[in-house]
């Protein structure tokens, strides 16, 4: 049956076999770190909430699509994905908050003096204003910590592309977190034609 | 690739180019000429640190565990799921199901009796309906299949439902999604999305549908309806509405 020492795999397998606890298992292992992706893309609880229970319920009835070669976490985190990708594309209402005019490499408080929990409120902060396409692989690549291959089959984007997109995630919250002194940034010449143009070429990769 | 990539002049460099080359963007010959002129450059050099530093910030987050509320009513929807009956069919389709058995059972026992009995029944077909009222009549519209007795609760004790309901998916006398929205209207109670749980009770010994709909954060929404009297433009339908917050 469902012995807490099965895989991942064998949780599937058990599922398609008609093992009725087996998915609610494997949901079990999972839910905590598909919640924080959920949240962290959608910003909205209740929104993450709706849309974690339409992708498990997904999950649960594509189960026998799941093919071996892939990771189960990777499918079911892709399923999780789409998800909140597809609401946030429905919705289109709320606009991304824009960078604060205030200036690039403007801190939002002096860090010294923050404690970590203010620390993290204001990363987490800072992640909400970033576009849709570069916080979805921030928030699996650099909190969630997978690699950039599990998180370009999540996103059904190539591994290039996910690199660029966490670059440019980086480069923004960078400024907006303090870490770069208004001096650098200001000074700093933007991205040429010629850099966008290399840019595009190398993003394939 | 060709090995003609160019390399970017600097200093300076953009912190975009930079932040390409700190996350491994650049094709590697073109990394490999790049990386020790802005390790070379101070400002260059101070952008790599800030975006490293901004890697620990992201790293350093702390999990968000899924909060209690949110994985009951996830456990609550995928034990509906498992339910081969529950809730994709309808009781409607349900009912009319078992008087599809109940007519074929019939018939059988009208076969076995014809055979047993042929020239009785030949004789007295008016005998044949009352066949069928022998049938247990169902005493409500709620009766169900293979149904347990709906479960009772008290007005005073509302709270002491909510862990058996929200097990289940089950309308009741109320039998569909769009019946439950009308008598939440009726009601003035607003609700996105399908209840965490729903089931017939009883209330204080009247029949009645005990609904818990997602309400904010760590909080649900408890409602029970009156299924005989509740609709759309009758909030008089509502016997309880109250909400509970999460421990």
């Amino acid at each position: 049956m469902t012995a807490a020492a099965s895989s991942d795999a064998d949780l599937i397998s058990a599922h398609a076999a008609g093992d009725p606890y087996a998915f609610s298992e494997l949901v079990k292992r999972h839910r905590d770190r598909m919640w924080a992706v959920a949240l962290r893309t959608l910003r909205d609880p209740e929104e993450a909430a709706d849309a974690l229970q339409e992708a498990f319920i997904s999950a649960f009835r594509a189960a026998s699509s799941f093919r071996a070669e892939s990771q189960v976490t990777t499918w079911l985190h892709r399923i999780v994905v789409n998800a909140c990708l597809d609401r946030m594309r429905r919705r289109q209402t709320r606009p991304t908050v824009p960078l604060p005019e205030a200036g690039p490499g403007e801190p939002v408080a002096p860090r010294d003096a923050m404690s970590d929990r203010e620390t993290s409120l204001m990363v987490q902060e800072a992640l909400m204003e970033l576009p849709e396409e570069q916080r979805a692989p921030i928030v699996l690549v650099d909190v969630e910590g997978y690699s950039v291959a599990e998180t370009a089959q999540m996103l059904g984007i190539a591994e290039g592309t996910v690199k660029s997109r966490c670059a440019r995630g980086r480069a923004k919250l960078a400024k907006v977190l303090g870490h770069l002194r208004n001096r650098i940034a200001d000074a700093n010449v933007p991205a040429d034609g010629v850099n966008v143009q290399e840019q595009r070429q190398w993003e394939g990769r | 690739m060709t090995g003609m990539e160019r390399v970017p002049m600097g200093p300076p460099w953009s912190i975009d180019l930079i932040a390409d080359l700190h996350a491994g963007v650049l094709p590697p010959e073109v990394a490999a000429q790049l990386r020790p002129r802005v390790e070379a450059d101070p400002e260059a050099r101070e952008i790599l640190q800030a975006l490293d530093a901004t890697l620990e910030d992201l790293q350093a987050l702390p999990p968000i565990p899924m909060p209690d509320h949110v994985a009951a009513r996830i456990d609550a929807a995928l034990a509906a799921e498992a339910r081969p009956s529950a809730p994709v069919v309808s009781l409607d389709e349900a009912r009319k199901r078992r008087n599809r058995r109940l007519g074929l059972g019939g018939a059988g026992v009208l076969v076995a009796a014809a055979a047993a009995f042929g020239v009785v029944l030949a004789v007295s077909p008016g005998t044949t309906p009352s066949s069928n009222d022998a049938q247990p009549a169902p005493t409500t519209s709620s009766s169900k299949p293979n149904a347990a007795p709906p479960l009772a609760v008290k007005e005073s004790e509302l709270g002491s439902a909510v862990g058996d309901v929200l097990k289940a998916q089950n309308f009741g006398p109320l039998e569909t999604p769009d019946r439950l929205a009308g008598c939440l209207k009726g009601g003035g109670i607003t609700s996105s999305g399908n209840p965490l749980g729903i089931s017939p009770i009883t209330l204080d010994g009247k029949e009645a549908v005990m609904a818990i709909l997602p309400s904010g954060l760590a909080q649900y929404r408890l409602v029970v309806l009156d299924p005989k009297t509740c609709g759309p433009d009758k909030p008089e339908g509502v016997l309880a509405d109250t909400t509970i917050k999460q421990r």
